[in-house]
């Protein structure tokens, strides 16, 4: 890993989902960090306190939601200030996309993706490299 | 499904407030209205009909007193009229009566009188023809004959008065009734003799006249004759030269007697009337009225007319003649019989009245007065000349008599006698001024009463009548003196006759004094009726006014009442309707809750309590509405949240599907590989998009579907669809026909996207269960022309009829469908006729078993370009449709 890379956190309880992020990161060059719940996230984030570009954070979790784990990110300005928080989720519902958008999400990412809905959702988030 | 137009609740809308307030005010208006049009107009017409019954009956009650009032007035005028003329007549006639009694009693004891002097003359003739038996016989002869006291001139010189000797005898008490029981109708006379009463010779001498004319034995009373013995067959030897009886003595034979005319020396009188000194000096004469002639109250101090009136007869001896013998009546015993004659209520009078015109006088047998009480009226003899004075003529007589240049005697020998006696004439103002005013009825021709007497009296008649005399209606009676001795009896006249003169009026002044105490009733009566009068009539306006005041104000007071009265019992009569209309309102306004106060079991009661029990049924309706929408709510909301849910869990897994299908196919060494790959990941795929639609009706059923209409060509959105299932088609050998006319050219109302979408899966539904033939794509308007209808037609096995509607229903399955493999569409028909409805427009399908089926979008036309001509088709749109019109796609 190129210390140019770019750094991602995918947060996915469902390992399957979580695992398929991130191979499709690592595939596209990424440094891909993972956590299985929030807490789990949080732990990794203070571990890793490098800035990271992005994360992918599923929604409906155990413990902690995505929209909590979230707000704490932001509050606590986890992961750098630069960094581009994704709702990484199967909730499909218009409503949906645009509460996660209120609640600190920069994009949504609606399951099922492709290596394609990825690659556009990246580069609309000016991340593409 | 904001794009629905909001719809109000429709109760609210079915009644607006502003005109069911308008009612409200206009029944209450109505009846306030109707109130005041019975109450106060007649009200207003009573006001009047008695105000004008007010004006009516005062003019008439003011009219009928006015009226009354001159009635009266003209009654008590009428009364007193008609009760004073008879008055005066009955009086008059009394009078008359009495008068004439008198007149005739009075002439009756002259003439009795006369003839006891007739007695007396035959008694002298057998006398001795001596002095001392001619004394004896003159002194048993006398009469009483009564002088009135002297009169004096008042202090003011201005009228003749009862001296201080006479007035105690004028003025004495009268006498009262000593009892009681004769008071009524007590009345009491003065004593009628007032003056001093004289024994008086009757005669004034007596003489014995020897045949040769000389007087032989004389014998004088008094100093008027003369004592000595005289020649009396010469004429101005006899008394006052004016006798003439010798001359008729000669014819006397034994027995027969002669009596003379009166003679006396004429007392003439510058003045007629009171001689006064201011008549005096009027006159022009010296103030001397003792030297004028007697006139009783006008000149008591004047001098008497002395005459006499001579008897004679021859006295025989042996039957020859040896002279005459002769008494000389003293005139003044003539003159007592009318001197103290009042011919008015007093009876009598102590001084002859020559001032009022009442008295009584005498005239002889031509009409020449001998008695009267102005003693220069009484005819006489110049003493002078013994010619008789010139009578008073009138003016005419008078100045033909100067004018004659005769002497009076020859000129009365032939001058006519009561040559037509009038008021008219005038007496000779120059016999006035010279005093000579003897009266002689033959030439008093100014004095028609002269004719008068002598008619009444020429028969030995009496009677009387009335004459205007002086300004005053007097009554004039005439009574013969029947004594018809000697020359006295050539007429039936006689010696003369009496005559009374009165004031009429002073007969009847009981009644005009009547009459005036009554004309001074009436007229002060009438002064208080007048003043009453007006009193009343002021009463009678005030009260009208009052009246007109009590009524306007009472009218006004009645107006007000009536209009409160009429709004109060409109707003009783309206309170109840306006409780009710706004008990409905309330509730119409959602206070479902709202009820009407049940009062009285009137029509409004039962209003009221139909209203409340049709609101009971209504508000449980709506009760039983909301809960039902409430659970039709949840049990929507849980399906949405179930079907997000299902979608959730769906995606999760497939997520892992999709993408690592997608690498292993992207990462596959092996082609076959890569084909197994690639179908997991269609196979994954086709399921996503069964999880898409699912989440479309959940989107829909929740309302979250977003439908962006625009203006879209019909006609293209037709090709694209078609063309993009070309090749599904023609996989299976089906045809693809797109089928648009030429000239079709419509603007569709839809949201672009979700129009493919339907399209898509309509056209694909079509290939899909169509296993020989085609599939047709056409585009038409509606009928109406208002839609544009987009059909897909397949000639596939068809839709039974019973399935016709359970085909757009979301997860019903169709068996026919499902048994033969053909997997769910039915969620395909379900969102398209949903994102249909929800873009305005409609789904319907038309089917035939063995035949096909044929599904048809209605979209509405764009309302801006509706109307528009023929569009503008891209070249390429327009080549393409041409094509499909004709041939099969491929």
């Amino acid at each position: 890993m190129s210390s140019q890379s770019l750094r991602a956190l995918v947060v996915d309880d469902m390992p399957v989902n979580r695992l398929l992020a991130v191979k499709l990161l690592a595939k596209a060059g990424w440094t891909v960090g993972e956590a299985d719940d929030g807490p789990a996230a949080l732990t990794w984030l203070e571990q890793n306190p490098d800035a990271l570009e992005l994360m992918l954070l599923d929604i409906s979790m155990p413990q902690m939601s995505g929209q909590e784990l979230c707000r704490v990110i932001r509050e606590r300005k986890l992961g750098g200030d630069g960094v581009r928080i994704v709702a990484y989720t199967a909730h499909a519902m218009p409503e949906d996309a645009a509460s996660f958008r209120a609640e600190g999400f920069d994009a949504v990412l609606v399951k099922p993706i492709t290596r394609a809905a990825l690659a556009d959702t990246l580069t609309g988030l000016g991340l593409s490299g | 499904m904001s794009q629905q137009p909001h719809h109000p609740d429709p109760m609210r809308a079915s009644a607006a407030v502003g005109p069911r307030t308008k009612t409200t005010w206009s029944i209450r208006g109505k009846l306030i209205t109707l109130f005041v049009i019975i109450k106060v107009v007649p009200l207003l017409l009573l006001a009047w009909f008695a105000w004008q019954g007010q004006n009516w009956l005062a003019l008439r009650v003011s009219d009928s007193i006015v009226d009354m009032f001159e009635d009266m007035r003209e009654t008590a005028r009428a009364v007193a009229d008609s009760m004073e003329k008879k008055a005066v007549e009955a009086l008059d006639d009394s009078a008359r009566e009495s008068l004439e009694r008198v007149t005739t009693d009075t002439a009756r004891a002259v003439a009795q009188f006369l003839y006891d002097r007739d007695s007396d003359i035959r008694a002298a003739s057998a006398l001795e023809r001596d002095e001392a038996a001619f004394r004896r016989f003159l002194e048993l002869r006398t009469r009483r004959i009564e002088r009135h006291y002297p009169w004096v001139l008042n202090p003011t010189q201005t009228a003749w008065v009862p001296g201080p000797e006479a007035t105690p005898r004028y003025y004495r008490p009268n006498a009262e009734p000593s009892v009681e029981d004769n008071k009524r109708s007590f009345s009491y006379r003065q004593p009628d003799e007032r003056g001093v009463v004289q024994d008086r010779p009757l005669f004034l001498e007596m003489t014995f006249v020897g045949l040769d004319g000389k007087e032989r034995v004389k014998v004088t009373t008094s100093d008027l004759t003369s004592p000595e013995l005289r020649d009396v067959s010469r004429r101005d030897q006899t008394f006052v030269k004016a006798e003439t009886y010798f001359q008729h003595l000669k014819d006397l034979k034994p027995g027969e007697i002669y009596v003379s005319d009166v003679i006396g020396a004429y007392l003439p009188s510058k003045i007629i009337g009171p001689y006064t000194p201011a008549a005096a000096a009027k006159r022009g004469v010296p103030f001397a009225p003792e030297k004028s002639a007697y006139a009783g109250t006008e000149n008591p101090v004047g001098e008497r007319f002395r005459g006499l009136v001579r008897w004679a007869t021859p006295v025989a001896e042996n039957g020859e003649i040896v002279g005459w013998i002769t008494l000389a009546l003293d005139h003044d015993h003539l003159m007592e019989f009318t001197e103290h004659i009042q011919p008015t209520n007093e009876r009598y009078t102590p001084i002859y009245d020559a001032q009022s015109g009442n008295y009584a006088f005498i005239w002889d047998y031509k009409g020449r007065s001998i008695v009267h009480p102005r003693h220069y009226f009484i005819v006489g003899y110049d003493p002078e000349t013994g010619d008789p004075a010139p009578p008073w003529m009138d003016a005419a007589l008078y100045a033909q008599w100067r004018a004659s240049g005769k002497t009076l005697a020859a000129f009365l020998e032939t001058a006519p006698t009561f040559l037509d006696q009038s008021l008219k004439k005038k007496g000779a103002a120059e016999q006035v001024r010279d005093g000579y005013l003897g009266l002689d009825c033959r030439y008093l021709n100014h004095a028609p009463q002269c004719s008068g007497w002598m008619d009444l009296t020429a028969e030995g008649g009496s009677g009387s009548f009335e004459i205007l005399w002086s300004g005053l209606w007097k009554l004039t009676t005439a009574a013969a003196i029947p004594y018809y001795t000697g020359p006295y009896g050539k007429s039936a006249r006689g010696f003369g006759f009496v005559t009374i003169g009165a004031n009429v009026d002073d007969f009847h002044r009981a009644a005009t004094e009547a009459k005036k105490a009554a004309d001074q009733i009436v007229a002060e009566r009438g002064a208080q009726l007048q003043g009453q009068l007006t009193d009343v009539i002021d009463l009678i306006n005030r009260q009208v006014d009052i009246i007109a005041r009590q009524l306007t104000g009472s009218t006004a007071i009645m107006t007000f009442l009536v209009i409160g009265v009429a709004v109060w019992m409109a707003s009783v009569l309206t309170r109840r309707i306006t409780t009710v209309v706004d008990g409905i309102r309330r509730f119409e306004n959602g206070e479902l809750s709202r009820r009407l106060p049940v009062s009285g079991n009137d029509e409004m009661g039962r209003l009221a309590q139909s209203f409340n029990s049709m609101a009971d049924r209504v508000e449980e309706s709506i009760q039983r509405l909301k809960e039902a929408k409430t659970k039709a709510e949840e049990a929507s909301r849980m399906k949405t949240e179930f079907l997000a849910n299902v979608s959730h869990e769906l995606r999760t897994p497939l997520n892992g599907v999709i993408g690592f299908a997608e690498l292993i196919r992207e990462d596959a060494e092996t082609e076959d590989m890569r084909e197994n790959a690639e179908v997991i990941e269609k196979s994954s795929r086709h399921l996503l998009e069964l999880v898409n639609s699912i989440l479309d009706v959940a989107k829909i059923e929740a309302g979250a579907l977003s439908i962006k209409l625009a203006e879209v060509d019909a006609a293209e959105a037709a090709r694209t669809a078609a063309v993009a299932h070309t090749a599904s088609a023609a996989a299976k050998g089906l045809s693809m026909t797109l089928d648009v006319a030429d000239d079709m050219a419509a603007v569709v109302v839809a949201d672009p996207t979700r129009l493919q979408q339907v399209l898509h899966n309509l056209i694909h539904n079509a290939v899909k269960f169509t296993e020989t033939g085609g599939v047709t794509v056409s585009l038409t308007l509606a009928a109406n022309g208002g839609a544009a209808e987009f059909a897909v037609r397949d000639t596939g096995p068809g839709i039974p009829e019973n399935m016709r509607e359970a085909v757009f229903e979301a997860f019903r399955q169709v068996d026919a469908f499902v048994t033969r493999g053909q997997g769910g569409a039915g969620l395909g028909l379900a969102l398209a006729r949903s994102l249909v409805l929800a873009m305005g427009g409609e789904l319907r399908l038309q089917s035939e078993l063995g035949v096909g089926s044929v599904f048809i979008v209605s979209l509405p036309i764009a309302a801006s370009r509706s109307a528009a001509p023929k569009m503008n088709v891209p070249a390429t749109t327009q080549a393409a449709a041409q094509t499909a019109a004709q041939t099969t796609i491929s």
